[in-house]
């Protein structure tokens, strides 16, 4: 073998260049049966550090043979090498088939698909060391059919597959199609006559020689031609490069078919494709190198080290797909669709007269220059200036959504291509997702730029230039439309970006009864990854706003769930977490990273942990001197999070003064308990995170400082009433620095939810506190033997109506809603819709409600 | 329905609207069937002293509304009303010989089967098998589906003519008959609104039920036309609610189910105003005090969650007595509301039982808290005058068997909370256990 080596290095010079220019003029015989090996070939030549497999050496050599005048013996040691392998690939080949057929009966898709690569490479070393197994086209063909035939099917019944069928589903009909448009001639006679084809002898090897050089001399014949209108370049290793309006397509060609291979140079094809774009002529080739030129940048993300597109890679197919546009926009009598014809004439122009379809799609490629973006912000250091400068490239991303859009609009109208629906809600889903979390002056700027550069000319039926002057507006314009027009998950995101919105926009009750009425949070764990962040945002957000609003109990309510799993981090994707036994494969770690959501899309997590921790303690203070002092009360606890701080903060034997939040809200908490609400206040007024919120500060600082005397009340008065007798209302009003009234209306509260023993003594203005109603050890455990005694008899009756399905109605009694007990029950029956906690890791939150009833039962 | 609507909101919008009452009685009147909005209207231009300008709103509002049924002797006469003339128009002669005309018509077309279906001999070998009811008497007495259809154009026209009862009869008849479901469900709706516009309460409550049974099952799959229909059923309903005593306890049942609650939260908040005005009244007819003060504690819940949203005397009364424990607030409110509900068509009738059980409740709940009381005080806070204040005390610790003195020299009322023992607690607790279990031990054994 290393002879060959030897022996292909040494005259690599001359043999190489000579199949390089034999590949150039092969480009232009496309349809020749042949080549497509012949280009195989040709790569693995063109790689210089050749890793030549075995198979790939001996064939080169195998082949080259009829060009070049190696010896006999090499030919035939290389052809007894070949034949003993090239059996066996054709058993694998043949048992890979038989795969494949197994898994066409079960409709197994994925299975299918995952076969057919396997099909695939394997033949590809059978066609190097021969000719196409016949076997291989009768499969290819055969797929294709039931390719079609599926698809057919799937829209007469409009049934779904499950998920994983339909990936490897659609996944296998971009392969054949691709796949197969190189075998085309091969299908094509199989298909006219199965059974001769299948007998036919395989004709491999010999005629391959003479098409190679005739296809040679026409080559030259037009290069020469090429030369003589002096459109000639040099391109990469003293090759003629010959760039004209005629030959453009048949360059597209090439790359194109290039594509996905291994080996080939895309920076090249790029740069071949920029000087093709220079010398297009026609809108319909500049269309066909513009779509070619962005999809070939993406690819190079996709092999390069680097995992995220360069900024100046970025930019340039961002120029382009704005190109694109504006092309496409010129040129009302050119679409491009997905599923379009392809025109197979190279050497013609199609005609121009109506409507030309071009295939490709517009939505996807601007969706990918999207993640794009944000996977390079994913990837920069949020605090460089380098992030705030790739920012600023948002700006012209959305005026190119928002013209793609209007540009879908403006085709829809076109009888002959029909309504753009699902398109547009893509690109709608798009522009939401860059508006909805930005505060509207942001929007607002964004907007104004968007219609300055868009040419005047331009409107959007969906958002008609200064009609939305108002961003709710906007957001709700564009929410609507999906709501009207998508379902799954679209629609889904749809709803939690308005929630989102408006929760940011301080509509507490608004964004609370539509995140009711999407009932997403019965299904929110059938929906992907991201969706569900997005979901776990809009509940934190939520939660936020009812904060703003002052609504500690909801706030609690809504948060517990995000920020009582501890793993805030994670559930928001702001930040990978480290766990400690963690069983993260780095392929899950990978995906884990991919979802991160770029740093200005973050909420800030001290902020939201600082107003969990404040809400949790206004809740728990009191219960805790509440179940403290009557052993009755079952345990309660509302936040265990905060519980285990607490307990943790107790333990230290020194304490110093508070460093970061979680000290403050801490410290604050013990002297809350300890009826000291002044230092409390103190204490919760003292932190600094606050300041992020803006304006809103000295409202919120204020409204904290109420609650706090408030519950400082609550918690003093159940701490210390068993040692009173009376207490007179206004030594507690000098106390608390709160006004008799609103005292007594607290204390009336609490006596009327049963939460104090006591009485109010109009004529004398005290609180009377009745005695002897502590109870001993053995009256409270008979009280609660009772109760257990009573739940196990309800769940027999329970388990006993569940066996007879119903049918007996003995057991129908008033099942009585089991109020508030204690507490505050108005606001506690509120809260159960609001705050109660799923289980799971994202499922949950926000269940039931009585409002989620209200569309639902 | 729409310009009726259009000539009341203007009128709203054009006398000074202090109370809210006229656009509450907008939003009530838009969610109603066109033939109900009348009494509603008729109750309006009743009211003493209101402006003339109202009245002659009223009256266009009025006219406006019942201009397209075919009602046209009424319809004629309400036009001269309005534009003061002494003719009216011969166009509602035409109209009135065309309705006279396609009643002759609709009556031959449905006189077979009229007929058929009142012979006894006939109704007898009916069963509840429709389709087999249908082919029976196509068989035996040559009825087609035409002829049901006609029934049904009949009745509804009928009911146009505000003929209420025998609309109702003749819808009736078509739902024994009929396949189609729509306009089954149609019909069901169509007979409902007769039942309640001839004030046949009874019947009416069957066609409630009919309906609501209709909604869980059928739309069972459309959230969307659930809610409506609930929303409607709500709306109609409201009308043997506060009519029809014995339809009380259901209704209320019915209001505070869970489905129907959402849809009072979600699309139509004021109804609140009339499940608070029922659960308050209702306090003298329920001798079960436990239901009681859950429909209360319900009532508050509800009416808390939606404060934000809606807000008129009544609910704000339960908030101030429920939620702020402020007494002075639920008094003021308590006065409020009572002119609020005098005016209003539905609760009008029921506005003493209002005031009479709200005052009960005040002071309920100020006893429950307060341990001495000042009497000159309460009286006020009950807005009676000070020996009117104390018989009042009295019936209270009669009725209410309160631990209570009067301490007449100090001028106080001293209530005695005996806290209960621990062993009640347990007692009462555990009271049920052994009937229920042996209930279970038998139907295991079963």
């Amino acid at each position: 073998m290393s002879r060959f080596f030897h022996g292909g290095d040494s005259d690599s010079d001359s043999s190489s260049s000579d199949e390089e220019e034999l590949y150039e003029k092969e480009e232009e015989e496309s349809d020749s049966e042949e080549s497509e090996e012949e280009e195989e070939e040709d790569e693995d030549e063109d790689d210089s550090s050749d890793e030549s497999v075995k198979g790939t050496g001996a064939s080169r050599f195998l082949r080259a043979g009829a060009d070049d005048d190696s010896d006999e013996s090499d030919e035939d040691e290389g052809e007894r090498k070949v034949r003993s392998a090239k059996d066996k690939r054709l058993d694998e080949v043949q048992q890979t088939i038989s795969k494949i057929e197994n898994a066409q009966k079960n409709q197994d898709w994925s299975l299918i698909s995952a076969e057919f690569d396997n099909l695939n490479r394997q033949v590809q070393k059978v066609i190097q060391s021969g000719g196409t197994p016949k076997i291989y086209i009768k499969i290819i063909a055969d797929l294709e059919d039931l390719v079609n035939e599926t698809n057919e099917k799937q829209k007469a019944s409009g049934k779904k597959m499950n998920a994983n069928t339909a990936r490897g589903f659609n996944a296998m009909k971009q392969k054949i199609k691709k796949n197969n448009k190189e075998f085309i001639t091969e299908v094509d006679n199989y298909r006219k006559d199965k059974d001769a084809f299948m007998e036919s002898e395989d004709e491999e090897e010999l005629p391959k020689a003479k098409p190679a050089r005739r296809e040679r001399a026409l080559g030259t014949e037009i290069d020469e031609q090429l030369d003589d209108e002096g459109w000639a370049s040099v391109g990469r290793g003293g090759r003629a490069l010959v760039y004209t309006p005629e030959s453009i397509l048949k360059h597209l060609r090439t790359i194109v078919e290039s594509r996905g291979r291994k080996n080939t140079d895309r920076q090249e094809q790029i740069r071949i494709m920029e000087k093709l774009l220079e010398v297009a002529n026609t809108p319909y080739q500049r269309v066909r190198v513009l779509l070619t030129i962005v999809s070939t940048r993406f690819d190079v993300t996709a092999s390069s080290v680097q995992n995220y597109m360069s900024q100046e890679q970025w930019k340039s197919a961002q120029r382009e797909f704005t190109l694109l546009l504006e092309e496409l926009d010129k040129n009302p009598s050119l679409v491009v669709v997905e599923g379009a014809e392809e025109w197979e004439d190279d050497e013609k122009q199609p005609p121009t007269d109506n409507l030309l379809k071009v295939p490709g799609s517009v939505v996807s490629l601007l969706e990918r220059l999207d993640d794009e973006l944000t996977r390079s912000l994913q990837q920069t250091d949020p605090h460089t200036a380098e992030y705030i400068e790739r920012l600023s490239d948002e700006q012209p991303l959305y005026d190119n959504i928002v013209r793609a859009s209007i540009y879908y609009e403006t085709i829809g109208k076109n009888p002959e291509v029909g309504k753009q629906t699902d398109n547009i809600n893509r690109i709608v889903i798009r522009r939401i997702e860059h508006i909805y979390f930005k505060p509207l002056a942001v929007v607002k700027i964004l907007e104004e730029k968007l219609w300055a550069a868009l040419p005047s000319r331009l409107n959007s039926d969906l958002t008609p230039r200064g009609k939305y002057t108002e961003v709710d507006e906007l957001v709700q314009a564009l929410c609507n439309h999906l709501f009207e027009n998508s379902e799954g998950i679209i629609r889904a995101r749809a709803m939690l970006c308005q929630i989102y919105f408006l929760a940011l926009q301080d509509s507490y009750y608004r964004a609370r009864d539509l995140m009711l009425m999407s009932h997403l949070t019965e299904n929110i764990a059938s929906f992907d990854v991201s969706t569900q962040i997005l979901f776990n945002r809009t509940l934190v957000q939520i939660g936020l706003c009812a904060f703003r609003a002052g609504l500690c109990y909801e706030a609690q309510g809504v948060l517990q769930e995000i920020c009582g799993s501890g793993r805030q981090k994670e559930l928001l994707a702001q930040g990978v977490m480290m766990q400690r036994y963690s069983t993260v494969t780095p392929e899950q770690e990978r995906l884990e990273r991919q979802r991160q959501l770029p740093f200005h899309m973050h909420i800030n997590l001290e902020l939201l942990e600082c107003i969990y921790l404040t809400c949790s303690m206004l809740l728990e203070i009191p219960l805790l001197a509440q179940t403290g002092s009557s052993p009755d009360v079952r345990k309660r606890i509302i936040s265990k999070t905060f519980r285990r701080m607490l307990e943790y903060a107790e333990r230290q034997v020194f304490q110093g003064p508070p460093e970061n939040t979680r000290d403050h809200v801490m410290q604050a908490a013990k002297a809350l308990a300890q009826g000291e609400w002044k230092k409390c206040q103190e204490l919760i007024n003292k932190i600094q995170i606050w300041d992020l919120l803006g304006n809103d500060k000295d409202k919120i600082k204020s409204m904290l400082s109420e609650q706090v005397q408030e519950e400082g009340l609550r918690t003093y008065l159940f701490t210390y009433a068993p040692y009173y007798d009376t207490l007179s209302i206004s030594t507690v009003s000098g106390m608390f620095e709160l006004d008799d009234k609103k005292i007594a209306a607290i204390v009336s509260k609490m006596i009327s939810h049963e939460e104090l023993a006591a009485a109010l003594d109009q004529v004398n203005d005290a609180i009377v506190f009745r005695k002897g109603v502590e109870l001993s050890r053995l009256q409270s455990q008979i009280l609660s033997l009772s109760e257990k005694a009573m739940g196990i008899l309800e769940s027999n009756e329970k388990v006993l109506e569940t066996r007879t399905a119903g049918t007996s109605n003995a057991f129908q009694r008033d099942q009585g809603q089991r109020g508030g007990r204690g507490g505050r029950g108005g606001a506690r029956g509120n809260l159960q819709g609001l705050a109660r906690t799923g289980q799971g890791r994202r499922g949950g939150g926000f269940t039931g409600g009585v409002l989620g009833g209200a569309i639902r039962t | 329905m729409a310009t009726a609507n259009g000539a009341n909101g203007a009128s709203a919008q054009q006398i000074d609207d202090t109370t809210g009452e006229y656009l509450f009685l907008d939003q009530v009147i838009r969610r109603l069937d066109r033939h109900l909005i009348f009494p509603l209207l008729d109750h309006e231009s009743r009211k003493e002293n209101i402006p003339q300008e109202r009245q002659d709103d009223l009256r266009l509002a009025t006219f406006s509304l019942l201009k397209n049924t075919n009602m046209v002797d009424y319809v004629s006469q309400l036009y001269k009303d309005v534009h003061n003339s002494q003719t009216a128009p011969a166009e509602f002669e035409k109209k009135k010989q065309d309705v006279i005309n396609r009643m002759a018509k609709y009556e031959d077309d449905t006189a077979h089967l009229t007929n058929v279906l009142s012979d006894e001999a006939v109704t007898s070998q009916l069963r509840s098998d429709k389709v087999a009811n249908l082919k029976f008497l196509e068989e035996q007495h040559a009825v087609t589906q035409q002829m049901v259809d006609d029934l049904y154009d009949y009745g509804r026209f009928k009911y146009q003519c505000g003929q209420y009862p025998e609309a109702a009869d003749i819808l009736y008849r078509f739902r024994v008959l009929s396949t189609d479901n729509d306009k089954v469900v149609k019909a069901t709706w169509g007979k409902l609104v007769c039942e309640i516009l001839s004030e046949e309460w009874e019947s009416a409550m069957e066609e409630v039920d009919k309906v609501k049974e209709h909604i869980e099952t059928r739309l069972f799959n459309n959230p969307r036309a659930q809610l409506t229909a609930r929303e409607s059923l709500l709306h109609y309903s409201l009308f043997p609610f506060f009519n029809h005593e014995p339809a009380k306890d259901k209704l209320t049942d019915m209001y505070f189910s869970p489905a129907f609650m959402s849809t009072i939260q979600t699309v139509c908040p004021w109804i609140l105003r009339y499940v608070a005005a029922a659960v308050i009244t209702n306090r003298n007819r329920m001798n079960n005090s436990h239901n009681y003060q859950k429909q209360l504690k319900d009532l508050s819940r509800v009416v808390k969650q939606e404060v934000y949203e809606y807000q008129d005397p009544v609910t704000e009364f339960v908030k101030a007595l429920y939620i702020d424990f402020d007494f002075e607030g639920a008094q003021k409110k308590l006065v409020e509301a009572e002119n609020v509900l005098q005016g209003d068509f539905f609760l009008g009738s029921s506005t003493d039982s209002f005031v009479e059980a709200a005052r009960h409740l005040i002071s309920e709940s100020y006893c429950k808290i307060n341990q001495r009381i000042d009497m000159k005080d309460l009286s006020s806070r009950l807005g009676l005058s000070d020996s009117e204040g104390e018989k009042w005390i009295v019936d209270l610790i009669r009725e209410t068997k309160v631990d209570a003195k009067i301490d007449f020299k100090a001028g106080t009322v001293v209530m005695n909370h005996p806290s209960q023992s621990v062993y009640q607690t347990v007692i009462e607790r555990t009271k049920g256990a052994f009937f229920r279990t042996q209930v279970l031990s038998a139907a295991v054994a079963k």
